[in-house]
C-alpha cells in the first residue's frame, strides 16, 4: 500500500538526480579551467630562447574577480566604498597615476606632466592629447573641470567635497592644460585631485542631473581599459575590452566583478574555476598554497592594526579646539590619560603570539605611525615595545596601581589620576564578526588580566562601533586603518582640531601642541621635497611611540589568491591590475 | 466572502500605518549613523559630512522625518528654498510659520518607498529587482519540503514506531538542528569543489553575454533549495506525521475501516483530506519563514535576493531600503494570512468567512 508513495519519492530523487547528472553547459569559467591544467609557461621560455621575436599574445579571455560586497553607485564623485571604485575604475580617466610598486604619484594617466609656481601654490598639467571617450568625444580639461566644480555644486549630495578644501580656483587654460591655484602649501594637496572624472559632454552644464542620471547606473561611455557592459545588482557586473583604449587594447575580452558575499563560497569557487582572483584570510592561504593551479600575491598592505586608547573622560567628550583655534582642556579619562597606564599595556601585549595566532602571521609588528612603506619618512631606528610583563607591572606598582585587596584587581593607590581605590576596570570594545579582532580582544583581555588589569571585552555591531567611536564614549578599542595611502600625514588621528566629539578623527583625544604645530609644518615645506619633510616625521613618530594614544599592534599584510590562467600579471602592493591591458591567456 | 476579502483588506491600512510607525522609531532610533558610516574615512571632513545629512534630511528630528517618510513633504524651519529646491521638488515658503515645505511627491500614502541612501535607487526599484530571485528559491524550496515533508510524515504514521519512522524522526531532527551556513557550505565542498558536478554558488552561470539557460539555471538553484528546504522538510514530516495519527483515532475513520475501504483509500483519501487542513494554517506563515531564512542562504549561496539585500541594508543604516523592505514583508505577511485563512475556508466547507 505504500508503494505509490515510494515511487513518488523515487519520481522525486530520480528528478534530482537527473538534474544533477546532466550534461554541463559549457561555461567560459568552466572551458578556462581545462587550458589552465597545461602549464605552458615552459613551452613560452623554450620560444623565448629559440626566437628572438615574442609570440604574438592569445587574444581572448574573462577575468573574474570575487568580491564580498557589489558597487552602490558607478559615478566617481558619489561613490565612497571600495567595491564601487574596483568596477568603475576601469571607465573614468583621472588626472594622476601611481607608481604599481612604489605608489609613488607618476604622470602616467591624464597629466603627461606638470609644472609648479615658485611659490608652490600654483600648479599647471599638461594632459595627454588623443584620448578618447568610447561614444568618440575627446578627453580634455573641460571633463576634470566639470567633475570637481560638480562636487561643489549644492546640487550634489556628495561626501567628497573636501576634496576642494584649499583650492582657490580650478582653470582651463586650453583643452588640454589645466591651472589649479591653492589657497596654502599643502604637501598632500595633489592626492585630492585622483578622482575619475566624468564625461561632462553627456550632463547638463549646471550639473542637475549628476545625483539621478541614468550614467550612474549604466556609465555606457569610457576612456579606460574596459566599456561598460552589464551590471545585476548584488550578482556581477561585466566590462567588455575598450578597442580604443589609449594605452593599447587589452588583449582578455572582458573582466567580471562576481559577488560572492562567503568567504568560504569565494575560496571554493577559486578552487573550482569560477573565480580567478579574491582576496585571502590567513585562515585560507594554505589551500591556495597547495593548489598548483593558483598564486599568491602576499604585499605590506597600506594599512595597521591598532587599539585606541581614550585619552579623555567617555562621560564628558569635548572638541580639542575652541573656534579660535585654542586648545581646550580635556577631562582626562580616570585610568588611560595615566602614561604609566598606557606604557604598562604597550609592555603587557605579546605581539608575537599575537602576529602567529590571531593573524596567523599575516602582520608585522610597527612602533609608531608611519608604516615602513612609506620608506622616506619612516623612522626604521625607533623599536616597537618589548613584551615584559614583569616591566609591565612594575610600571603599575612604581605609579601606584597596586592590589591592595588581593582579588587579582589592581587598585588606585596613591596614582595619579584615578580616585583612591577606583579598581583598573577598563571596557575594551570592537566590532562583532571580524573574527580577527575577537580573537585579538579575546587575547589582549588575558594578557591584560594577567597583570591585574579588569578587562571588560565586547564585540558589538560595527555602526554601532563607529557611534561610540567617534562619539568618543569608549575607553578601549580594537579597529584598524586601512587605505594610509603613500602620503605620511595622518593629521586627522592626531590634531587637536580633529577632536571633535560625533565627527572627528582624533576620536582618542589626543592633544599635544607640539604634534599640531609639527603636523602642520611637515605638510607646508616649501617646496615639498621629502628629504625636507622627513625630520617632521621622525619627530611625530617619537612622540606618538612615547605618548601611546594608540598601541600599535600590527602593520597590515593583504594577500590575493588568482588562478594562472593569464601570463604578463604582475601585481604591486599599490595595483593589482594596472597592466591589465598586456596580459594575455596563457595557451 | 468578496465583502470578508475586502473587510480584511481595509483593516489591514491601520495595521500597516501601526507597523511603518513602530518600525521607523525602531530604525531611526537604533544606534549607529549612515552618514557616518558612508563615511568612515578621514579624508572626509565633518563639513562635508554635515552638508550631506542636511541634503538628505538627516540632521532633522525623526518625527518630521517620519512625516517626510509618509507624505514626502518635508519641513524645514527658515527660508531655504533656494536650498532644497530639485527638478522633482517643489518648495515653499510659508512666511507666518517661517518654515519651508518641500514637496518631493513621494511618501509612503502615495505608494513611494522613498530612496535608498546607500546606491540612491528608488527603494521600490530595488526590491523589484530582487524579488524575483528571493521568490524563485523560496517558491522552489516551499514546494520540495511539501512535496518531500508531506508524503515522508504520512508514510511515517503509516509505519508508525516502525525503522522508518524513527529514522524519518532522526532525519527531521537533525534536519532541524544543521546550521544552514554550515551544511551549505558542507554541500558547497561535496557537490562543488570535491565532486564537481554542481555550481558552487550565485543564479547562473556567469559569462559577459549572461544568456538565459535554463538548465545551467536549474542547477545552480539545486543546493540552495535543498538546504533552504530541510527545515520545511523536518517540519512538515513531523507536522504531518501528528495530524494523520489524530485524524485516524477518529470514528469516520473507524467507520470507512468498518465499511471495507481499501486501506489506501484511507489513508489517502480520508485520513490525508482532513490532516491537510490544518496544514494550511502553516502555509502563511510559512511563506514569511522561507523569506527570513533566505537571508543565510543567499549569503552563502551568493544569490541575489531580498533577504541579503535588506540584511546589508540594515548594516549599512540604509533606512529607506530597510523601512521599504519591512513595509514589503508586512504585505507579504498579511496577504499570506488572508491567503491561508481564504484557502482553509476552501478546504473545509465547515469553516464559514464572515
Amino acid at each position: 500500500m505504500t508503494r505509490k508513495k515510494f515511487s513518488l519519492l523515487a519520481a522525486l530523487l530520480a528528478a534530482a538526480l537527473v538534474l544533477a547528472a546532466c550534461p554541463q553547459p559549457t561555461p567560459v569559467v568552466e572551458t578556462v579551467k581545462e587550458t589552465v591544467v597545461v602549464t605552458q609557461v615552459v613551452t613560452q621560455t623554450e620560444e623565448v630562447v629559440v626566437t628572438p621575436t615574442p609570440v604574438p599574445p592569445v587574444q581572448g579571455g574573462v577575468w573574474v574577480e570575487g568580491s564580498s560586497a557589489d558597487a552602490t553607485i558607478l559615478n566617481p564623485i558619489l561613490a565612497s566604498d571600495s567595491a564601487s571604485f574596483d568596477v568603475l575604475g576601469w571607465f573614468f580617466p583621472s588626472l594622476l597615476g601611481q607608481d604599481p610598486f612604489s605608489g609613488a604619484i607618476v604622470p602616467t594617466e591624464m597629466a603627461e606632466s606638470w609644472d609648479v609656481s615658485e611659490d608652490g601654490l600654483v600648479w599647471t598639467f599638461h594632459l595627454q592629447d588623443g584620448v578618447m571617450w568610447s561614444d568618440g568625444e575627446q578627453v580634455t580639461a573641460d571633463d576634470f573641470k566639470f567633475t570637481y566644480d560638480a562636487i561643489g555644486s549644492d546640487l550634489v549630495e556628495t561626501p567628497r567635497k573636501a576634496n576642494l578644501d584649499n583650492i582657490e580656483s580650478i582653470e582651463v587654460l586650453d583643452p588640454l592644460t589645466i591651472q589649479v591655484t591653492y589657497g596654502e602649501v599643502k604637501c598632500d594637496a595633489l592626492n585630492n585631485l585622483g578622482l575619475g572624472w566624468l564625461p561632462s559632454h553627456l550632463y547638463a552644464a549646471d550639473y542637475s542631473d549628476v545625483m539621478d542620471s541614468p550614467l550612474n547606473e549604466t556609465p555606457t561611455v569610457s576612456a579606460g581599459p574596459f566599456i561598460f557592459n552589464e551590471w545585476i545588482r548584488d550578482d556581477n557586473s561585466t566590462v567588455l575590452r575598450n578597442d580604443n583604449y589609449w594605452k593599447g587594447a587589452p588583449h582578455m575580452d572582458g573582466w567580471i566583478y562576481k559577488i560572492v558575499p562567503d568567504p568560504g563560497a569565494r575560496l571554493a569557487q577559486l578552487q573550482t574555476g569560477e573565480l580567478d582572483l579574491i582576496g585571502v584570510q590567513p585562515e585560507q592561504l594554505t589551500t591556495i598554497q597547495l593548489d598548483s593551479n593558483l598564486s599568491l600575491h602576499k604585499f605590506k598592505d597600506d594599512g595597521y592594526s591598532y587599539i585606541g586608547l581614550n585619552q579623555a573622560n567617555p562621560e564628558n567628550p569635548q572638541a580639542g579646539q575652541d573656534e579660535e583655534g585654542n586648545l581646550i582642556e580635556q577631562d582626562p579619562h580616570p585610568i588611560l590619560s595615566d602614561l604609566a597606564v598606557r606604557q604598562a599595556i604597550a609592555h603587557a601585549l605579546d605581539y608575537d603570539a599575537i602576529i602567529s595566532r590571531v593573524y596567523l602571521g599575516q602582520g608585522y609588528q610597527i612602533a609608531s605611525n608611519v608604516l615602513p612603506a612609506v620608506e622616506w619618512a619612516h623612522d626604521p631606528s625607533l623599536q616597537p615595545y618589548a613584551f615584559d610583563t614583569e616591566k609591565a607591572a612594575q610600571i603599575l606598582d612604581d605609579a601606584g596601581w597596586t592590589d591592595s585587596d588581593g582579588d587579582g584587581v589592581r587598585e588606585c593607590n596613591g596614582c595619579a589620576t584615578a580616585a583612591a581605590g577606583a579598581a583598573l576596570t577598563i571596557r575594551l570594545q570592537t566590532n562583532a564578526g571580524n573574527t580577527t579582532r575577537e580573537d585579538l580582544g579575546a587575547l589582549v583581555q588575558d594578557q591584560l588580566n594577567g597583570i591585574g588589569f579588569d578587562i571588560q571585552f565586547e564585540a558589538i555591531e560595527f555602526g554601532t562601533l563607529v557611534g561610540e567611536l567617534l562619539g568618543q564614549t569608549f575607553d578601549m578599542v580594537i579597529i584598524g586603518w586601512t587605505g594610509l595611502g603613500t602620503d605620511p600625514n595622518d593629521d586627522s588621528f592626531w590634531h587637536s582640531k580633529f577632536d571633535t566629539p560625533g565627527s572627528g578623527f582624533n576620536f582618542v583625544s589626543y592633544q599635544n601642541a607640539r604634534i599640531d604645530e609639527l603636523l602642520e609644518q611637515a605638510v607646508s615645506v616649501p617646496g615639498c621635497a621629502t628629504e625636507d619633510r622627513a625630520p617632521f616625521y621622525h619627530e611625530i613618530q617619537q612622540i606618538i611611540h612615547d605618548d601611546i594614544p594608540y598601541v600599535f599592534v600590527t602593520g597590515s599584510v593583504g594577500n590575493t589568491g588568482y588562478s594562472k590562467k593569464f601570463n604578463g600579471i604582475n601585481p604591486g602592493p599599490w595595483s593589482f591590475y594596472h597592466n591589465i591591458e598586456t596580459w594575455s591567456l596563457a595557451q | 466572502m468578496t465583502r470578508y476579502v475586502i473587510r480584511r483588506l481595509l483593516q489591514a491600512i491601520p495595521t500597516l500605518l501601526g507597523v511603518s510607525f513602530i518600525a521607523f522609531v525602531f530604525v531611526y532610533n537604533s544606534p549607529g549613523d549612515p552618514i557616518l558610516i558612508r563615511t568612515f574615512d578621514p579624508n572626509i571632513t565633518q563639513e562635508s559630512r554635515e552638508i550631506l545629512r542636511r541634503q538628505l534630511g538627516l540632521d532633522q528630528h525623526w518625527a518630521l522625518q517620519y512625516i517626510s517618510w509618509v507624505t514626502g513633504i518635508t519641513l524645514r524651519s527658515g527660508q531655504v528654498v533656494q536650498e532644497f529646491e530639485r527638478s522633482d521638488t517643489s518648495c515653499t515658503f510659508i512666511a507666518w510659520l517661517n518654515t519651508t515645505s518641500c514637496n518631493n511627491g513621494g511618501g509612503i500614502l502615495r505608494g513611494r518607498l522613498g530612496t535608498s541612501i546607500a546606491t540612491n535607487q528608488p527603494v521600490w526599484d530595488r526590491i523589484v529587482e530582487r524579488m524575483p530571485a528571493t521568490l524563485q528559491l523560496g517558491v522552489s524550496a516551499l514546494l520540495v519540503s511539501l512535496l518531500i515533508g508531506v508524503p515522508l510524515g504520512v508514510l511515517s504514521a503509516v509505519r508508525q514506531r516502525s525503522i522508518f519512522d524513527a529514522s524519518v524522526r532522526v532525519l527531521a531532527v537533525v534536519g532541524n538542528a544543521l546550521p544552514s551556513f554550515w551544511m551549505g557550505l558542507m554541500l558547497i565542498l561535496l557537490f562543488g569543489v570535491v565532486l564537481g558536478w554542481l555550481p558552487t554558488g550565485g543564479m547562473r552561470t556567469v559569462s559577459l553575454t549572461n544568456e538565459f539557460d535554463l538548465v545551467d539555471r536549474a542547477r545552480h538553484l539545486i543546493l540552495p533549495t535543498f538546504v533552504l528546504a530541510v527545515g520545511g522538510i523536518a517540519l512538515f514530516s513531523r507536522f504531518m506525521r501528528t495530524e494523520i495519527l489524530e485524524v485516524i483515532r477518529t470514528d469516520y475513520i473507524r467507520m470507512a475501516r468498518a465499511k471495507g475501504v481499501a486501506a489506501r483509500n484511507v489513508w489517502f483519501i480520508h485520513a490525508l483530506g482532513n490532516a491537510l487542513i490544518p496544514l494550511m494554517t502553516t502555509l502563511g506563515p510559512a511563506i514569511f519563514g522561507v523569506l527570513s531564512g533566505a537571508i543565510i542562504v543567499e549569503t552563502i549561496f551568493s544569490w541575489p535576493g531580498m533577504g541579503r539585500m535588506t540584511f546589508s541594508a540594515a548594516v549599512q543604516r540604509d533606512y529607506p531600503t530597510v523601512l521599504g523592505a519591512v513595509m514589503f514583508f508586512s504585505v507579504l505577511t498579511i496577504m499570506g494570512n488572508l491567503l491561508s485563512d481564504i484557502l482553509y475556508g476552501v478546504v473545509d466547507p465547515r469553516v464559514r468567512l464572515s
